[in-house]
């Protein structure tokens, strides 16, 4: 078995260099401190360069990377070294690695085309970076991110083929759960999304049977806001959480097509399932009256829609601050009749023993909505 | 009935797929509403025979139509026939270039059918003035 191994600054061709033994005495660093004390580094010919080149293959030896080296001036390009790290990845003894050719990790299950780029990349001297599934000594199998690239003396020769081995079985199926996690959120979204449009479909259909389109389509507005509220949920789904922001913008966003009436100001406060309804019906209503008789109602009147998470009385809670601005016509009177006709914010807001305080100021309505936050620990 | 009269020889006739009944019943009364004349199919093969048979002023089309079809067959003869259509949606993302690249109005749902409809009609209403 010849176990040369490359010095980088020989020009000498491995092949005339006389076999190493695994007898340390003729090991050219015989007698140093790590002389075969490790796998694979007995053959390593380090040509008595110094101490640089000794921590060098000291390094190559018990780098956690797997490493190998192959001889491509040999028949069949067989490993002359192996590290001890490849013999523990591949399960292998090294003596069982060295001089066979590297695609005994190769099995019935390894990408053809993914070999046949091994095989054209190691032809064309070229560096190669792929995920192979590979084989153990026991049969079973590991993703193995492998780097090859070729090894070149100092006259610029091509002396060795560089392997690097590292198990990244963890990593694919880490990654195959998230994509798959991505698309059942997808799937269960577009249903979701399907449901409430076809839910819109029978309560309009009802109205308009029963000749009360006009509730038909409050109803109807009150459900596809919650519809949109649920559905930025869907992202995120394994948080157990949602983010409030993201729920108040998908809520308003009718109310504002051109994304310029309503202004948002908080950052990534997040709350459980359970507030996002009321949340959700509350700023719709909110927007359906600004819209009717408030800033929306007006040319340049805008609102701005600000969430915070604030200690009170009884814990943590969310804090919306929903301000009208240039609606100057806007009186308290008016404003109460018209805020929710059916009292529907305050008693859902009463219910999820949060409240809402309106203020009317020169600029218009003022509300400052308070939801009781059941904080998650991630 | 509030929609804009029109002469005999000219119906705004609009193809609506989808693959859901209620969203259809849904879409055909606000297409009644507009003054349209609403052509409804629930899938693939209803639809062709629709476009292959009557002269269409505007479509809305459901993307996913249920066993992996979608609408990407009626969309392309829309398009070759320069008929304005509005994709509606509840799946953006999932869209395949085939259709995306067809250049329809994406409306995504639920949207409001009143609203779906105007969608589809503005390029008419374009085309009128």
């Amino acid at each position: 078995m010849n176990r040369n191994i490359p010095d980088p600054s020989s020009p000498a061709a491995p092949g005339n260099q006389a076999p190493v033994t695994n007898d340390s005495a003729n090991a050219p660093y015989a007698g140093s401190s790590f002389g075969g004390s490790f796998a694979g580094i007995s053959g390593l010919d380090i040509g008595g360069k110094g101490i640089a080149d000794v921590q060098f293959a000291q390094a190559m030896a018990q780098t956690h990377l797997a490493i190998c080296l192959c001889d491509p001036h040999q028949d069949d390009m067989p490993v002359v070294f192996a590290n001890r790290a490849f013999i523990k990845l591949s399960g292998y003894e090294e003596h069982e690695i060295l001089g066979r050719n590297c695609r005994f990790l190769q099995g019935p299950k390894s990408d053809r085309q993914t070999i046949a780029r091994i095989r054209s990349s190691l032809r064309n001297e070229e560096v190669l970076v792929v995920e192979i599934l590979n084989y153990r000594k026991d049969g079973s199998t590991f993703w193995n991110a492998l780097h090859l690239g070729p090894v070149y003396n100092a006259d610029g020769k091509l002396i060795y083929f560089l392997g690097s081995q590292w198990d990244v079985s963890d990593v694919r199926a880490a990654r195959a759960e998230e994509r798959h996690a991505r698309e059942m959120a997808r799937e269960l979204s577009h249903r979701m999304k399907n449901m409430f449009a076809v839910i819109g479909g029978i309560v309009n259909f009802t109205g308009r049977v029963r000749g009360i389109e006009t509730e038909a389509r409050e109803i109807n507005d009150r459900i596809q806001a919650l519809g949109r509220a649920y559905e930025t949920t869907l992202d995120d789904s394994h948080r157990g959480t949602v983010e409030v922001g993201q729920a108040i913008r998908a809520v308003l966003a009718p109310y504002d097509p051109g994304s310029t009436r309503i202004r948002f100001e908080g950052n990534g406060l997040r709350s459980d399932f359970a507030s996002v309804s009321v949340l959700g019906l509350a700023l719709h209503e909110l927007a359906v009256n600004a819209a009717r008789h408030g800033a929306l109602s007006q040319e340049n009147g805008y609102v701005t829609v600000a969430w915070q998470r604030n200690i009170g009385e009884h814990g943590p809670a969310i804090r919306i601050d929903w301000s009208e601005h240039g609606n100057p016509a806007a009186d308290q009177a008016t404003g109460r009749n018209l805020s929710g006709s059916d009292g529907i914010v305050d008693r859902m807001l009463d219910m999820a023993r949060g409240g809402i305080v309106r203020e009317w100021g020169e600029a218009g309505l003022k509300a400052s909505l308070t939801i009781p936050l059941r904080e998650h620990t991630d | 009935m509030t929609g804009t009269l029109r002469s005999i020889a000219d119906p705004c006739r609009v193809l609506v797929l989808d693959d859901e009944p209620l969203i259809l019943l849904d879409l055909e009364f606000a297409l009644e509403d507009a003054g349209c004349e609403p052509l409804t199919a629930l899938d693939l093969v209803e639809a062709l025979a629709i476009v292959h048979s009557n002269a269409i002023s505007a479509a809305i089309l459901d993307v996913s139509l249920g066993q992996g079809q979608t609408c990407e067959q009626v969309a392309r003869q829309l398009a070759d026939m320069g008929v304005p259509y509005v994709l509606h949606t509840g799946d953006l993302d999932r869209m395949d270039e085939g259709v995306r690249k067809l250049g329809g109005t994406l409306v995504p749902k639920p949207t409001p059918a009143a609203v779906v409809v105007a969608r589809a009609l503005e390029p008419l209403a374009i085309r009128q003035d």
